[in-house]
């Protein structure tokens, strides 16, 4: 298996770092982002092969930062997964274009088979 | 023709005698009472009276010729007839009284008396004739009838009274409810408006009453959706219920308004009147919508570290050493069961206020019901060891529906056979067509439930008598199904005996939103 970057934008901390170490079973690469402001350079500096997004975040949310990845040439048809606890994530997601949707709290088994769909 | 002259008195060609008796008798048939007084005698006696006079006062003639004639009134004698009778007599002119005279017996009875004097041939009054009727029936029928008139009278007097009192005591309702209310005709002119109308729209009445309902305050109520409401839906639809309309007014902003209207059919003058009803509903739908927001927040925050323990619980979970005890792994499997009763418990509450603020959305899709039933089935079984549930029959259907909301109907029911059924192993799921739904039976062997339980197995927070100490839950869960069903147009019902197990069924409508919809 190929090592691919997976960049991962969540402002809780605890959630940051949990699904860091399961991603990490994986054997991929994962980037860990808790401000979303950063995501963009991220993306410029990293070129990851997966964006995992939180949706409430402060300053620039999930959604908002779906639209700017949609609509920028470069990265337009990047895998992106919105992950949330909103009970609207999913539609959410789903108008914003998302490559799929997970809902917290999430299932380790799901978890690495919805990335591992996107990256194999 | 006077037929007395000259001495001669004669009727029909005989003798004088002969036609005097014929006179006689001839005022003896006569149904009349007639009597005749001597003027030139002191206090007019009685000369002559007939039998008809002796039949209605119950007098013989012996008993009465001689006297005058005001022993008829008894006792009775400040009628006011009485002047003018002796005036007649005084004056030798004819009169006619109603006056009260009392018979032989002492009984009242109602004598319509017409006196005329009898002048000779100088026109001296010599007699005075008395022609008289008893008119007690008809005086009776006519005091019957002015009594009946003034108790009607009365009554109408009561009646009006009580309907002023009653006009003024709805007037009073009207103008305390807090709702806008406005009577129109039927070219939708405003007939009148309460004062919460008034209140409401910062109008006076002058510039609403009178005045076409479009046309009021600028125009501010030429609202496309209440033109449809009144012109479209009234005249066919009546009445009109809990109608929302969104709209910007000039002295008191957007407002969200309920309509109720009604078309008053009955016959009448009021006729074609039209009701509305206009109630502000705009801080209402503000404040369910605060506190759905501020559930929805709740929920994010509390299941952000919940989503947090359960991934550190599945890593860990993932990284059970070899050598670990067995405790070690049925501990670890306990605490992720809590965290996912927690999580469901946080999903319920929530569920539960948006249904009661009414505000569940459907996303209808077409669903795959047979793949959607086994994949729910997939799901529960992967985490139920002890049982066994197997599928049962197909329906081959495409069903219009909210899936997220079917597949939590049928895990909730799938857990709770399992839950309800801990020493049974087998659940049985039904699927099929029945007419134009599809029907799904979830049938457990566990502990069942009494008549009294079944009754009200679906209200919010019911909890079994039998149940409630040992098993966990809120009572929302069926709840929430129930719901969910009925806002599909389905239903949702069970068939439970005690210690037999139970039985949850629930149709839906293949074509989404209920049958009637064609």
């Amino acid at each position: 298996m190929d090592n691919k970057k997976i960049l991962i934008c969540d402002d809780d901390e605890g959630i940051l770092d949990v699904l860091e170490l399961i991603l990490e079973e994986t054997g991929h690469t994962v980037i860990p982002e808790q401000n979303s402001l950063n995501v963009r350079s991220i993306l410029d500096k990293h070129s990851p092969d997966l964006v995992i997004l939180d949706l409430w975040m402060p300053v620039l949310s999930g959604d908002q930062l779906l639209s700017m990845i949609r609509n920028s040439p470069s990265y337009s048809n990047l895998p992106v997964i919105i992950i949330s606890a909103s009970t609207d994530g999913q539609e959410i997601a789903m108008n914003h274009r998302a490559s799929a949707f997970i809902a917290k709290p999430f299932d380790y088994e799901n978890l690495i088979s919805v990335v591992n769909k996107f990256l194999d | 023709m006077n037929t007395f002259q000259k001495g001669k008195f004669l009727f029909s060609g005989t003798s004088t005698t002969e036609s005097l008796e014929l006179l006689t008798k001839a005022l003896d048939a006569s149904i009349s009472g007639i009597i005749l007084t001597d003027n030139n005698q002191p206090d007019n006696p009685i000369v002559y009276c007939n039998v008809a006079f002796e039949k209605m006062t119950g007098y013989d003639r012996n008993e009465i010729i001689g006297h005058n004639c005001r022993f008829l009134q008894a006792d009775d004698r400040n009628q006011k007839e009485r002047d003018i009778l002796k005036k007649a007599i005084h004056e030798g002119t004819e009169c006619t009284v109603d006056i009260r005279n009392y018979k032989k017996d002492g009984d009242l009875f109602w004598n319509e008396l017409y006196m005329a004097p009898v002048k000779n041939s100088s026109g001296e009054v010599t007699h005075f004739i008395g022609v008289q009727n008893d008119i007690t029936l008809r005086k009776k029928a006519e005091q019957d009838l002015r009594q009946q008139k003034a108790f009607m009278e009365k009554k109408v007097e009561e009646r009006t009274l009580a309907l002023r009192d009653s006009e003024a005591f709805l007037t009073s309702i009207i103008e305390t409810v807090r709702e806008g209310l406005l009577v129109l005709d039927p070219d939708f002119t405003v007939l009148s408006a309460n004062n919460h109308f008034i209140k409401t729209f910062k109008v006076t009445t002058e510039e609403t009453v009178g005045r076409e309902l479009y046309a009021l305050g600028n125009n501010q109520w030429d609202i496309p959706k209440l033109r449809e409401l009144l012109v479209k839906i009234l005249p066919t639809n009546n009445p009109v219920v809990d109608f929302e309309v969104e709209h910007d007014f000039p002295h008191i902003g957007r407002k969200l308004m309920l309509l109720n209207a009604y078309r008053i059919e009955l016959e009448g003058s009021y006729k074609d009147q039209i009701l509305l009803a206009i109630e502000d509903i705009t801080d209402r739908k503000e404040i369910e919508r605060r506190k759905d927001d501020f559930l929805s927040i709740a929920s994010h925050e509390l299941k952000t570290p919940l989503t947090t323990i359960k991934g550190y619980m599945q890593v860990l979970q993932k990284n059970v050493p070899q050598n670990a005890p067995e405790k070690f792994n049925t501990t670890l499997e306990k605490i992720s069961q809590y965290i996912d009763r927690l999580n469901n418990l946080i999903s319920e509450l929530l569920d539960v206020s948006r249904i009661q603020t009414g505000n569940i959305e459907l996303h209808e899709a077409s669903i795959d019901f047979d793949k959607m039933v086994s994949e729910v089935i997939e799901g529960i079984q992967a985490s139920a060891h002890n049982h066994r549930i197997v599928l049962k029959g197909q329906t081959g259907e495409t069903v219009l529906a909210d899936e997220s909301h079917i597949i939590q109907v049928l895990n909730n029911l799938l857990s709770n056979a399992i839950k309800y059924g801990p020493d049974s192993e087998l659940v049985e799921v039904h699927i099929s067509n029945v007419s134009e739904y599809v029907k799904v039976s979830v049938k457990d062997f566990g502990v069942g439930m009494n008549a009294e339980d079944k009754k009200r197995v679906f209200e919010r927070f019911f909890r079994g008598t039998e149940v409630q100490k040992r098993f966990p839950g809120m009572g929302i869960g069926l709840y929430v199904c129930d719901q969910i069903i009925k806002n599909h147009k389905g239903t949702l019902w069970v068939e439970s005996e005690k210690g037999q197990g139970s039985t949850f069924s629930f149709t839906l409508p293949k074509n989404g939103k209920g049958a009637n919809n064609g």
